[in-house]
């Protein structure tokens, strides 16, 4: 009885607010014409998000990898080092790691490939987060493991390699591909350095043709294009998972 | 089977898992068993007999030598053994044969198409064959641990070490894992085995040891069983779990 009330609250609050945005999404007086000629500049936006989501995804396994091989060393220093540096991307804003990532790191390195220095920064923070979720991965493997592997002899590299690994992977597989959507999404603020992707192409297409809607709305879809694909596809992998268990 | 145990000590902590245990087992004995109550100390001694932990004090000699504290020695030995446990022997993410395979590729250098050969022929031997492409998952529980055994025996273990492996089971896979382990013993496979199983342990075993407390109390050869015992202890034991 409760359980009934409260989902036809949810159903209610929800479909009222979905067809509220709908009306205003449907009812706006549009003028695409006024964006036409910044189509190709969106275009290429969404195609440079892509690339940087992709290479920071790449890079980001890297350093994730380096991050859990350091916080489960058995030696203190590299321990206390990736602790420091996972906290310190932890503890502040995205915005302001790219602000100092760039305007004082990269520039008194004098290096200014502005894709690179994004990709770079992105990677050292999705790494990091990464990172946790790989952890948590390698803890979560029983201890009955370990002690199997022993008892067949292997040495601990092999029981890595072998038997945690390739079962950690799995676990963290659908986490992993959540986090590489936050990528995708967090990139959307290297427009503060003028990296032309997506966003920055979206708010340039706005400024110059005072279409706000028209330049937003695709903006918003372009998002979702790929990121929507990517959370369906974690959560086939999460239902795979539960059920192989 | 050679087993030298002097003084030797286990300690996590403040529990004497085991306390200053001497033993000699004979070269005669073909089948050790590990009896007593719950939290005496088998298990942990069954540990140390493997190569599995070291001794906090106190050394195992194997065959006049000793097995020393050095890590890469203690692997080298239970690299010749076969170990099977209570449960969760296997690896979830392999199959039956590939869990077979997996020490034989690794640890004992078989070429894959060797190691697949006696894989499947040890899993043959335990009436597996028709389970070898499963997973873990998809195996009852008494074949989850006849698998374990194909493993444990595949590079044929100079002794084959046995934590309780039926205590798990019901008792239709209990009947079904022990008949195996009866045959590798009348195969004349050293085995060291632990066990609330006392009709097994009766029968199979050639010397019988009864720890409590991290304590050796007594031990028994041949078929006595325990029948001649001064240990009150011992008595109302095998009273209790003979009642049932
Ligand atoms: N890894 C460990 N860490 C801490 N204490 C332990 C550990 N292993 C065993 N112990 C303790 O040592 C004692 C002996 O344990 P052990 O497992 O050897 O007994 P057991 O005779 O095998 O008992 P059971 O019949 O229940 O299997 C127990 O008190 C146990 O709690
Ligand atoms: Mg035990």
């Amino acid at each position: 009885m409760a359980k009934s009330v409260f989902s036809t609250a949810v159903c209610l609050v929800l479909g009222t607010t979905y067809c509220f945005v709908l009306w205003i999404v449907l009812s706006h007086d549009y003028d695409w014409e006024a964006i036409q000629p910044y189509w190709k500049n969106l275009l290429s936006g969404w195609w440079m998000t892509i690339l940087v989501s992709a290479a920071a995804l790449l890079l980001s396994i890297l350093v994730a990898a380096l991050l859990t091989a350091g916080q489960m060393s058995a030696h203190r220093p590299p321990r206390l080092l990736s602790r420091v540096f996972v906290e310190f991307v932890r503890g502040t804003p995205l915005l302001v790691q790219i602000l100092l990532g760039y305007y004082l790191v990269a520039n008194s390195m004098g290096w200014d490939n502005r894709f690179w220095v994004g990709v770079v920064i992105l990677s050292l923070f999705a790494g990091a987060y990464l990172s946790e979720i790989f952890r948590g991965g390698i803890e979560s493997i029983p201890a009955s493991q370990w002690n199997s592997a022993r008892a067949i002899g292997l040495s601990d590299s092999q029981t890595y390699r072998h038997v945690v690994i390739p079962q950690a992977v799995r676990r963290v597989l659908p986490a992993s591909a959540g986090q590489f959507a936050n990528l995708i999404k967090d990139s959307s603020l290297l427009f503060v350095i003028s990296v032309h992707e997506f966003t920055m192409q979206a708010r340039e297409t706005n400024a110059n043709s005072y279409a706000t809607f028209e330049s937003y709305l695709p903006l918003a879809i372009g998002y979702l294009a790929l990121t929507l694909p990517i959370s369906l596809f974690s959560r086939r992998l999460e239902e795979r998972y539960r059920y192989e268990h | 089977m050679s087993i030298e145990l002097r003084n030797i000590s286990k300690h996590y902590g403040e529990t004497r898992a085991v306390d200053e245990v001497s033993l000699v087992v004979p070269d005669e004995v073909q089948v050790l068993v590990l009896i007593g109550p719950s939290g005496g100390g088998k298990s942990t001694l069954l540990r140390l007999l493997g190569g599995l932990e070291v001794p906090t004090s106190g050394e195992v000699l194997y065959q006049g030598r000793s097995l020393g504290t050095e890590e890469s020695n203690l692997r080298q030995f239970r690299r010749k053994n076969g170990f099977l446990f209570q449960q969760f022997n296997l690896f979830p993410h392999l199959s039956a044969l590939e869990n077979v395979m997996l020490p034989l590729t690794k640890v004992h250098d078989f070429s894959a198409a060797e190691a697949k050969d006696r894989a499947m022929s040890g899993l043959e031997r335990f009436g597996l064959q028709a389970h070898a492409e499963k997973m873990p998952a998809q195996l009852s529980g008494g074949q989850q641990q006849r698998v374990g055994l194909a493993r444990a025996m595949a590079h044929q273990p100079g002794l084959l070490l046995l934590d309780e492996p039926t205590s798990a089971l019901d008792p239709e896979m209990k009947a079904e894992v022990l008949e195996v382990i009866d045959e590798l013993c009348r195969e004349g496979q050293r085995i060291i085995l632990t066990t609330h199983e006392m009709g097994f342990a009766k029968k199979s075993g050639d010397q019988l040891v009864f720890l409590s407390r991290g304590k050796v109390i007594d031990v028994s050869e041949g078929t006595a069983f325990f029948e001649s015992t001064d240990s009150p202890e011992i008595k109302g034991f095998l009273e209790k779990v003979m009642k049932w």
